[in-house]
C-alpha cells in the first residue's frame, strides 16, 4: 500500500493548486473536498502500519531527481508513520474546522491554497528518505507558515510576527542546508538510509562539532527552543485553525522529528547530550513559568507549546530507549490534546468573541460538548489518568529518573514544570467553564446549536483519541517499537501501561498533582509573583532586540546600497571598466612576444587601412567635437566603419546587424538629442585627464587581449564543429543563424529575455516620469 | 504632424510604403535566414525601423492604430513562441531545445525542411520588433515627439 505515499503527496501539493479553480465551483464546501486528501493519506499510512511490523523500514526511491543525488525518496518506518498519522490526522480535522472558521473571511481560496501547501510540505518532510528532499519540504514549511502566520495582512502585528517566524526558521534552514551538505560529503550520499546503513562513525569525524551546531541551530530555531523561542508566541497572530495546526503536529515539530531522525547518525557524544538536556531543560521551564502569566487563552497555550517542545528535546538529549520511548509518546500526547485546545480555544473565541480568560466564564452553560472536549484534553495535559496525557508523562518521569549525575537538577524542574502544567490546567477549567464561579456572566454570540457539528468535531475526536490511547496504549506498542527500531537501530520491546502500581514515578506524580493545587489555590500571588519576573525578563524583550538588530541591518544594508548605488552614471563606467581592466591584468600573459601570430601577419589590404583611418579619425572628432550632435554622428560613422569591416572579411550577417543596430541607434539619439541640456565643459582639467588616462588604458588592455586572444590556440576552434554540423544536423546553411537559433539557443533566449528586461526598464522609467509630470 | 500646414503629402505616402516593403522584406529575411544571410534578429531590426520612420511623421498614434497591439505584447508572444519551441521536443521526450525537423518534398519548391528552429527565429523577430518599438514609442510620447 505504501508505495502510493509519493503519489498522494503530490496530491495534496496538487490540492493545493487546484484551490483556485475548485473554489468557485465549491464556496463553503471546499474545505469538505480538500479534507479527503489528507484523509486519504491518513488511512493509507494507518494500513501500511500493519505492512512495516515491528522492524521493517519499507524505501520507496523515486525514479525522478532534481540533480543527481538530490530526489524525492520516500520511506515508511514506524518514526515517520507517528508523524505522518498526527500530521493527516489533525490535518483533516482542521481543515474541516477552518472551513467553518474561516468563512466570513476574504481570501478563503488563499487561505486554504497555503493551508494545503503547508501539509504538504510538512507530509513530505516526515516521510522524505533523502536529506536534501527534506531540506527542501523543511524550507517549504517555512515560507508556507509564514503566509499562513501573516495571513491578516493589514494588521502591523501579524506582518511582523510573519516575519518574526520566517527570519528565525529561514536562518535555522540555512543550517541545516549546510548541514546536510556537510554529512552528503562525509558518506557521499544524501539517501538517508544509505547514510545509516553506511556505518561511517559521524562522531569521530573532524567536523563533527560543526555539523552538530549547524543541525543543533536549525532544530532550535524550527522547534522554539530558548533563546529563539520568542517566535512561537507571536506567530499566535494566525487564524486559530493555523495555530492548531502548527503547535500540535507540524512546524514545530519538524525540529523534535529531525533530531529523531539524526539520532543514529550523530547522537552519542557528550556535545549532542547536554546542549540538548541544556536547551530543553531551560525552554521546559520557561515555557511553563512564563504560561501562567498570560490571560490570553491562545498565548497561555502558546508558552505550554514550547514548555512541551522542551521536554521532547530534553528527552532526545537523554538518549536512553527509555526516553526515546517517553519522546515519541509524550509527542503524541502532545499533539491530541493541544491541538484540541487550541480549537476549544477558536470555538469560544467565535462564540463569545474574546479569548482573555479574566473575563470568560461560565461555558459550561452555553458550550457543554466544547467543556468536555476541552476538559479531557486539559486533564491530558495536567497528565492526569484516565488520559494518554498519564502514560506519557509517567514515561518522562522515569526517563528523567534515569539519567545518572544530571536527575537532580533536571527532575526538580521537570516536576516544576509539571507542577505548573497542572495549576494552569485548574485554572483555564475554573476560569472558562466552571459554573459556579463569581464573575459575571458573558454574552454568546453562538451557542453550541447554532455552530455546525464539523466544527465541534476536531476537538472531539482529539480528545476521544486521547482518552481511548489513555485506556488502551498497547495500541501503540507496536508502531512505537518500530519508531525506536529506527531511532537506535536495535530491536527494543515497548510495553505501553496506563498503570504501573504504587511506585516512586507514581509518588511524583501525586507529589507534582498536589503542588500544582496548591499553586492554583494561591494563583493570585503567584501570577503577581510570576508577572513581576516576566516584566524583569521584558528588560531583554527578546523580539524587540530581534526586531532592533534587524532594523540596524537594513540601515546599515541602505547606507551601503546609497554608497555603492550613487547614481553618477560616470562612475558607475569608471569602476566598471577599471574592475574589469584590473582583473584581465591581473590574469593576463604580459610576454607579449607570442603576440605575433604563428603564420606571420597576412598582406595588408589597402581598402582595409583606409577603413580604420576614417574610422580613427571620426573617434578624434567625436572626441573634441564641441557639439553633441556632430559627436554622435562621427560616433556613427565609427559603428559603419566596423560594419563594413564585417563585411570585407565576410560576415555578412553581423554586418547587417551592425548596420542596422547602428541605424536604430543614430534615430534614437537624434530624437532625443534636443532634449537634453546644451554642450558643455562641466568637468574639471583633473578628471579630464583622468578620464584619457582610463580610456586609453581600457583601449590599450582590450587591444592586447585581442591580440592575445589570436595567438591562444589551445583547443581545436568549436566554429569547425559548427561548419561541419550546420547543414548535416541542423539544416541550415546559414552557419551564424543556426548557431543563434540551434547551437546555441540557450543563449539566444538568454539575450532575448534581457532585451525585453531593458524594454520593461525603460517603458517603466518613461511612464513613471509622464505620470508624475500629468500630477 | 499635427500642423496641417506643414503636411507633406509626398514623404507621408513614401514613408507608408517604405513601411510595407520593409515588413515584407523583413518577413522575406525570417524565412531565408536558415540558408542565407537574414533571420530573426536582422529581420527585427529591418521591420521596425519601418515602424520607426512611419512613426516619425505619422505619429505614434498613427502607429499604434496601425499595429492594432501595444508593442509590449509583441515580446509576449515572441517570448511565448520561443518557449514553445524550446519545450516542443520535450513532449517527444527530448532534450530541451532540441530541433526537431519535418521533412517534406513539394514539388515546386523541392526539398523543404520545417523545424522548431523556425518557431524559435520568429519569437525572436517578434521580441526584437516589441523591445524597439517599445523603447521608440515610450520615448517619443513622453517627448512629445508628435
Amino acid at each position: 500500500m505504501s508505495e502510493y505515499l509519493p503519489l498522494l503527496i503530490g496530491l495534496l501539493f496538487l490540492s493545493g493548486i487546484l484551490v483556485p479553480v475548485l473554489y468557485p465551483i465549491f464556496k463553503q464546501r471546499l474545505g469538505w473536498v480538500l479534507s479527503l486528501a489528507p484523509l486519504t493519506i491518513f488511512i493509507l499510512v494507518l494500513i501500511s502500519l500493519g505492512d512495516i511490523g515491528t522492524q521493517t523500514i519499507k524505501l520507496l526511491p523515486s525514479d525522478f531527481s532534481l540533480l543527481p543525488g538530490i530526489d524525492f525518496a520516500f520511506r515508511m518506518d514506524g518514526l515517520s508513520a507517528i508523524f505522518g498519522l498526527l500530521i493527516t490526522g489533525i490535518g483533516f480535522l482542521v481543515v474541516l474546522y477552518a472551513s467553518w472558521y474561516m468563512k466570513k473571511y476574504n481570501r478563503q481560496a488563499h487561505f486554504f491554497s497555503y493551508l494545503m501547501f503547508f501539509m504538504a510540505a510538512m507530509t513530505g518532510l516526515v516521510f522524505s528518505d533523502n536529506l536534501m528532499g527534506l531540506f527542501i519540504f523543511w524550507e517549504l514549511t517555512s515560507v508556507t507558515s509564514f503566509l499562513l502566520i501573516g495571513f491578516d495582512h493589514h494588521l502591523e502585528k501579524s506582518r511582523q510576527a510573519a516575519l518574526q517566524s520566517l527570519l528565525i526558521t529561514g536562518f535555522g534552514g540555512l543550517c541545516l542546508l549546510f548541514a546536510a551538505i556537510l554529512i552528503g560529503q562525509i558518506a557521499g550520499t544524501y539517501q538517508i538510509s544509505e547514510i545509516i546503513a553506511s556505518g561511517i562513525d559521524f562522531t569521530a569525524h573532524p567536523q563533527y562539532q560543526l555539523i552538530f551546531i549547524l543541525l543543533l541551530v536549525a532544530v532550535l530555531t524550527k522547534s522554539a527552543q530558548f533563546p529563539f523561542h520568542f517566535w512561537l508566541p507571536g506567530a499566535m497572530q494566525a487564524p486559530t485553525p493555523v495555530s492548531a495546526y502548527l503547535h500540535s503536529a507540524t512546524m514545530v515539530n519538524a525540529g523534535i522529528y529531525l533530531l529523531l531522525r539524526m539520532h543514529p547518525v550523530l547522537s552519542g557524544t557528550i556535545l549532542w547530550k547536554y546542549s540538548l538536556i541544556l536547551a530543553g531543560v531551560i525552554t521546559m521551564f520557561l515555557g511553563a513559568w512564563f504560561s501562567m502569566g498570560q490571560k490570553d487563552l491562545k498565548r497561555i497555550l502558546a508558552f505550554t507549546t514550547i514548555s512541551a517542545l522542551g521536554t521532547m528535546v530534553l528527552l532526545i538529549g537523554v538518549g536512553t530507549p527509555l526516553s526515546m520511548e517517553a519522546t515519541l509518546v509524550f509527542f503524541i500526547v502532545h499533539g491530541l490534546y493541544k491541538g484540541g485546545l487550541f480549537m476549544v480555544a477558536g470555538i469560544i473565541d467565535k462564540s463569545t468573541g474574546t479569548r482573555d480568560i479574566t473575563v470568560l466564564s461560565k461555558l459550561w452553560k452555553s458550550l457543554p460538548a466544547t467543556t468536555i472536549f476541552g476538559v479531557l484534553a486539559l486533564i491530558s495535559m495536567a497528565g492526569l489518568p484516565p488520559m494518554l496525557g498519564f502514560v506519557g508523562k509517567e514515561l518522562v518521569y522515569v526517563a528523567k529518573i534515569q539519567l545518572p549525575g544530571l536527575s537532580w537538577i533536571i527532575l526538580p524542574l521537570g516536576v516544576g514544570a509539571n507542577i505548573m502544567m497542572v495549576a494552569i490546567s485548574l485554572t483555564v477549567f475554573v476560569e472558562v467553564f466552571y459554573t459556579r464561579s463569581k464573575k459575571t456572566t458573558i454574552p454568546i454570540h453562538y451557542t453550541e446549536k447554532k455552530l455546525p457539528w464539523y466544527f465541534i468535531l476536531g476537538p472531539g475526536v482529539l480528545a476521544l483519541a486521547g482518552l481511548l490511547l489513555g485506556l488502551f496504549p498497547a495500541g501503540l506498542n507496536q508502531v512505537i517499537s518500530n519508531a525506536l527500531f529506527v531511532t537506535k537501530n536495535h530491536v527494543v520491546d515497548v510495553h505501553l501501561l496506563l498503570w504501573h502500581g504504587f511506585n516512586e514515578v507514581l509518588l511524583l506524580s501525586i507529589f507534582a498533582i498536589f503542588l500544582g493545587v496548591m499553586v492554583f489555590i494561591y494563583r493570585k500571588p503567584v501570577t503577581q509573583f510570576i508577572k513581576k519576573t516576566i516584566k524583569w525578563f521584558d528588560i531583554y524583550h527578546l523580539p524587540t532586540i530581534f526586531m532592533n538588530v534587524m532594523n540596524q541591518y537594513l540601515k546599515i544594508a541602505g547606507k551601503n546600497t546609497q554608497r555603492i548605488q550613487h547614481g553618477y552614471h560616470r562612475y558607475y563606467l569608471i569602476t566598471f571598466f577599471m574592475v574589469t581592466l584590473g582583473i584581465t591584468a591581473f590574469q593576463i600573459n604580459w610576454n607579449f612576444s607570442d603576440l605575433v601570430p604563428f603564420g606571420g601577419f597576412t598582406t595588408i589590404r589597402i581598402n582595409i587601412v583606409i577603413l580604420l583611418m576614417v574610422s580613427a579619425l571620426a573617434v578624434l572628432f567625436a572626441v573634441f567635437s564641441m557639439s553633441r550632435l556632430s559627436a554622435i554622428l562621427a560616433m556613427g560613422v565609427v559603428g559603419y566603419g566596423i560594419g563594413l569591416l564585417y563585411l570585407l572579411y565576410g560576415a555578412i550577417d553581423l554586418a547587417i546587424t551592425q548596420f542596422l543596430a547602428e541605424t536604430v541607434i543614430m534615430v534614437l539619439f537624434v530624437m532625443v538629442i534636443y532634449y537634453l541640456p546644451k554642450f558643455a565643459k562641466l568637468s574639471n582639467k583633473k578628471s579630464r585627464v583622468r578620464d584619457i588616462i582610463i580610456s586609453l588604458a581600457v583601449g590599450a588592455g582590450v587591444t592586447i587581449v585581442v591580440l592575445h586572444s589570436r595567438a591562444l590556440n589551445n583547443h581545436e576552434p568549436i566554429s569547425n564543429f559548427f561548419a561541419e554540423n550546420s547543414f548535416i544536423k541542423a539544416h541550415g546553411k546559414n552557419i551564424v543563424n543556426v548557431i543563434l537559433v540551434d547551437f546555441r539557443a540557450l543563449d539566444t533566449l538568454g539575450e532575448i529575455t534581457v532585451l525585453t528586461l531593458a524594454a520593461i526598464g525603460v517603458y517603466s522609467l518613461f511612464r513613471f516620469t509622464v505620470k508624475k509630470e500629468n500630477k | 504632424m499635427n500642423n496641417n500646414n506643414l503636411r507633406n503629402i509626398i514623404l507621408e505616402n513614401i514613408v507608408t510604403l517604405f513601411r510595407k516593403f520593409m515588413v515584407i522584406y523583413s518577413i522575406y529575411l525570417l524565412l531565408r535566414g536558415h540558408n542565407n544571410p537574414g533571420g530573426g534578429f536582422i529581420a527585427g531590426i529591418i521591420a521596425s525601423t519601418g515602424f520607426i520612420f512611419f512613426a516619425i511623421i505619422h505619429g505614434t498614434k498613427a502607429l499604434q492604430n496601425i499595429i492594432k497591439i501595444q508593442p509590449q505584447k509583441f515580446i509576449a508572444i515572441g517570448l511565448s513562441f520561443v518557449l514553445i519551441a524550446a519545450f516542443l521536443p520535450v513532449i517527444s521526450s527530448k532534450e530541451v531545445l532540441t530541433g526537431l525537423w519535418i521533412h517534406t518534398k513539394i514539388p515546386v519548391l523541392g526539398e523543404l525542411h520545417l523545424g522548431t528552429p523556425l518557431i524559435f527565429d520568429t519569437g525572436v523577430f517578434l521580441v526584437v520588433i516589441g523591445v524597439i518599438l517599445t523603447i521608440v514609442i515610450s520615448i517619443m510620447e513622453v517627448l512629445k515627439w508628435n
